[in-house]
């Protein structure tokens, strides 16, 4: 692939053309062909942990399973999106999956598009059921896009999981929730309890700050002070909830109108 | 011996020959085998002896460490070197050795009680000359013992990577010098061009010795090409084959020979920066590795303008802290960026965008190490050893049921027969081969039938195995090769990173599978799963470590597939391995009532009268087999089959 130009290759045997940079998965996109995923988000860089994207490239006779979410065509790929060896592969990352976390309903439906009916591998009895997949977009959201790295992975393996440094409250939390937000199984929540937000599964507290003007609560301090800084606002401005802002904005517009008229 | 800084070829060659004067003056020397391996032993207490007892006895003795001559089952060692005689191999020497063999030595003797085998002459590989050490006739006790050509575990084999493990001094980079150290990196940087150096090692056929057998002259001529100013040399010591400690050998005994080649490949590549990432738990390594690049450093190796080159070049140590994907090209270097070690989609390669996206031509230690050899012998050469698609030597850990372990270094095509049985001298106790593993945790088990078949890359990965970094597990017929799949599949499923599905959640579906089997709770689909799964794991993982995980399950279903089916179908274990499937009971005729099985059992399921036959009670019977081993009269058996029937 050469730098600025685009990259023809074939396509579920027909002609399609990659942008410089340009993965699989975005030009199957274009092309309204679906590829399922479940660790892409465009917010955050391509990860490639999920599998499911695969897609079958091949040169002639000789041919490979790569992730589509990272892998950028050559020119004579002949890549397919949905051929039988693919589908093995998303069916058994299906089947996994859904077997370690049942609870998951989109697991399920997934699953059953690609032929999985029953699991053939009991969960596992002495964990808590989790709906955790480890896609790991709320890590890759917290570091990316928040900056922030409050959470990462612990441990390795099947015992992998995601938790805040050493499973104490994460200093770097800032609140502000985008990892619940992001999170395809609705594995992380929180709660805005008694002027504090409690992120639960990050075993984390952060102090809700009240606006300015009605006194409610409506973003953490932390989040608030980090929002002020990025955006040079005035600490008035940003210490006011976007409700009061709104208000407080009509009217300064109406006093300017009322003026301009008289 | 004080030296200064080298700053041209000529300086080199100088104190090249001055050096080796020193080397082989004709004064008694001892050489202890102070490696890992040998300290594991008691080297350390032999040392300390010898250290202690010389003190003024000998004129001009002096007594070193080395690294590991690859003998490892006759540690301790220790190699004299009797002035104008040979240099004598003493095996199993313990401290109450030390006054005898020291006594012998005052006296111009052998001594002889330890004697395993001779060294006549002193190899210098690089400049292709032997020193004899020999001056007149040999004396009689010396003629005695055997020289190594004619010492079986020595006989076939070839040390071109372990050239000097063994006879220098790694702590002396003097010693590395006088066996022609650094003269292929002078050669290299101030009479040939970069180019030239990569055409060089391309012709010489070199391919990676890590696992991917990748050809080196490739890799190096892509990193050279790519685009972009800063590009990094890296060195992988993150070895953690369980079984395997050939690029511990070589660091611990040679580390210079890997720095020299990091030297020449930095400036074949055009490179100013290099790394050793090596693992902490190679706490020796790491020591001798540090001390040497200090010398290196000081002597002008390593810095500005190294031999007046105008090539500047500096290496930093990385220690890992024990994660086997760590070996993982890529999860090496995140490791090294200071991130978590996984391993990410290498669509892109990491001799175009590795260490800090920048072009990064990563070697293994053993690689690095054969570099200089190329330069120094030419590429004919070379290839002049070894198959037609793997050239040179390898060497591999020789290790399980077989009678003489230790590091064997042996011309490619060798075939795995003459590993194992002339080398290796067969199958303990007397036993039957039943397989050997190749290519560490992710490689296959091969049987009988293919052991004519020679150690290359390409013959070993047809039979579905691979070289990988060298490791070779030999095992006998008391081996249960579903309990070996399942002892690899445990190892990888815990080294597993979790990062991608198939290899996570995958091996551990697989790992529950053969528990299942060899517990006794097989089931008629298993085989079928487990086929299912491998192909699914080998399609759909992120890195090499998952992509390879299911071979030791692949190989054993193709090659013992009856085991699988006698576990599953029979409940029974053929090998009487798996506890599960077997039950221990004493032979009344052979009993003789001592009662030592008795006081031995951990869980006091043993009972019986004094001098009557015991008994053992199954339903205490953990199935340990203390007993067995506490029986002096064999009456124990292992039977098939889990209750008493």
């Amino acid at each position: 692939m050469t730098e600025g130009e685009d990259t023809p290759f074939t396509l579920n045997g027909k002609p399609a053309v990659a942008h410089p940079g340009e993965t699989v998965l975005s030009v199957a996109k274009r092309h309204g062909i679906h590829i399922p995923t479940l660790c892409h988000h465009d917010a955050v860089a391509p990860y490639g942990a999920c599998r499911l994207c695969v897609v079958e490239v091949s040169w002639g006779k000789r041919s490979k399973i790569v992730t589509s979410c990272i892998y950028m065509p050559y020119e004579n790929d002949s890549v397919e999106t949905d051929s039988a060896r693919v589908r093995r592969v998303r069916a058994m990352v299906l089947e996994l999956l859904w077997s370690r976390h049942p609870e998951v309903e989109a697991l399920r439906d997934l699953a059953g598009e690609y032929g999985v009916e029953e699991p053939r591998f009991g969960a596992d009895p002495s964990e808590a059921p989790n709906r955790c997949i480890l896609c790991g977009m709320c890590v890759r959201v917290c570091a990316e896009v928040v900056g922030q790295h409050a959470i990462g992975y612990a441990r390795r393996g099947s015992e992998r999981r995601i938790s805040t440094p050493y499973g104490d409250a994460a200093e770097e939390c800032i609140g502000c929730a985008a990892c619940v937000f992001i999170c395809p199984t609705g594995a992380l929540h929180y709660e805005d309890v008694g002027g504090l937000r409690l992120m639960k599964e990050l075993q984390t507290e952060i102090p809700l700050a009240s606006c300015r003007s009605c006194g409610e609560p409506f973003a953490t301090e932390q989040q608030i002070a980090r929002v002020q800084e990025r955006l040079n606002l005035p600490k008035e401005v940003a210490e006011t909830c976007p409700r009061c802002r709104g208000t407080q904005h009509r009217r300064a517009m109406e006093k300017v109108l009322v003026t301009k008229r008289s | 011996m004080k030296t200064s800084p080298i700053s041209t070829p000529a300086q080199l060659a100088k104190l090249a020959a001055s050096a080796r004067k020193a080397f082989l003056a004709p004064k008694p020397k001892i050489l202890v085998g102070a490696a890992t391996c040998g300290l594991a032993t008691g080297a350390g207490r032999v040392l300390d002896a010898l250290r202690e007892q010389t003190n003024g006895k000998l004129d001009g003795l002096r007594v070193l460490e080395t690294g590991c001559i690859g003998a490892c089952f006759l540690e301790p060692l220790v190699d004299v070197v009797m002035p104008g005689q040979a240099r004598i191999t003493y095996a199993h020497v313990t401290s109450e050795d030390v006054p005898g063999i020291l006594d012998a030595l005052a006296e111009g003797k052998v001594y002889e009680k330890r004697a395993v085998g001779r060294i006549d002459a002193e190899p210098f590989l690089l400049d292709d000359v032997k020193k004899n050490y020999r001056r007149g006739k040999f004396a009689e006790d010396v003629r005695k013992v055997p020289s190594y050509e004619k010492v079986p575990f020595f006989a076939g084999q070839l040390h071109v990577a372990m050239r000097n493990c063994g006879y220098i001094d790694p702590s002396s980079i003097e010693d590395y010098i006088a066996k022609g150290g650094y003269s292929a990196a002078a050669k290299a940087l101030t009479e040939m061009e970069p180019e030239q150096i990569i055409e060089e090692i391309k012709t010489s056929g070199l391919r990676g010795r890590g696992g991917g057998g990748f050809p080196t002259g490739r890799k190096w001529e892509t990193a050279r090409k790519a685009p972009g100013d800063v590009r990094y040399v890296i060195c992988n010591a993150d070895e953690g084959d369980p079984g395997a400690y050939m690029d511990r050998a070589i660091i611990e005994g040679d580390p210079h020979s890997v720095i020299e080649g990091m030297i020449i490949g930095s400036y074949a590549i055009g490179s100013h920066e290099g790394y050793v990432y090596v693992r902490e738990e190679y706490p020796l390594a790491v020591k001798r590795l540090r001390l040497a690049l200090r010398q290196a450093e000081e002597m002008g190796f390593l810095g500005d303008n190294i031999f007046g080159s105008g090539h500047r070049f500096r290496i930093r140590i990385n220690r890992g802290a024990g994660a086997f994907v760590c070996g993982e090209s890529t999860a090496l270097m995140a490791s090294l960026e200071g991130r978590v070690g996984e391993p990410r989609a290498k669509y892109i390669h990491t001799v175009e965008s590795g260490l800090w996206a920048k072009p990064s031509c990563l070697n293994n230690v053993e690689t690095w190490n054969n570099v200089p050899v190329i330069i120094a012998r030419g590429a004919e050469w070379y290839a002049s050893i070894g198959t037609e698609g793997s050239k040179g030597t390898k060497v591999f850990s020789l290790v399980g049921k077989v009678n003489r372990v230790g590091l064997v270094e042996v011309p490619m095509g060798m075939t795995l027969r003459q590993v194992i049985e002339d080398i290796g001298g067969g199958i303990e106790n007397g036993g039957q081969f039943k397989a050997v593993q190749t290519g560490g945790p992710s490689g296959g088990c091969i049987p009988s039938e293919y052991l004519d078949s020679p150690v290359d890359f390409d013959e070993l990965t047809k039979l579905g195995s691979m070289m990988g970094s060298g490791g070779m597990i030999v095992m006998d017929d008391r081996t249960c090769m579903v309990d070996v799949a399942r002892y690899f599949l445990a190892f990888l499923k815990d080294e597993s990173c979790g990062k991608c599905v198939p290899c996570r959640e995958g091996t551990a579906r697989m790992l529950e599978i053969l528990d299942g089997i060899c517990e006794g709770r097989g089931r008629p689909g298993d085989i079928d799963l487990l086929h299912e799964l491998s192909e699914a794991i080998v399609d759909g993982s992120l890195c090499a470590l998952g992509g390879s995980a299911p071979n030791p399950v692949l190989t054993t279903l193709k090659y013992f597939s009856e085991e699988y089916r006698a576990h599953i179908e029979d409940r029974r274990c053929p090998a009487k391995v798996c506890r599960a499937l077997i039950r221990f009971a004493i032979d009344p005729d052979k009993c003789t009532g001592c009662a030592a099985c008795v006081s031995a059992c951990p869980e006091k399921a043993i009972s019986g009268e004094k001098k009557e036959p015991h008994a053992i009670d199954q339903t205490k019977c953990v199935k340990c087999g203390v007993c067995v081993d506490a029986c002096r009269f064999d009456a124990i058996e292992v039977k098939q089959g889990s209750e008493t029937e």
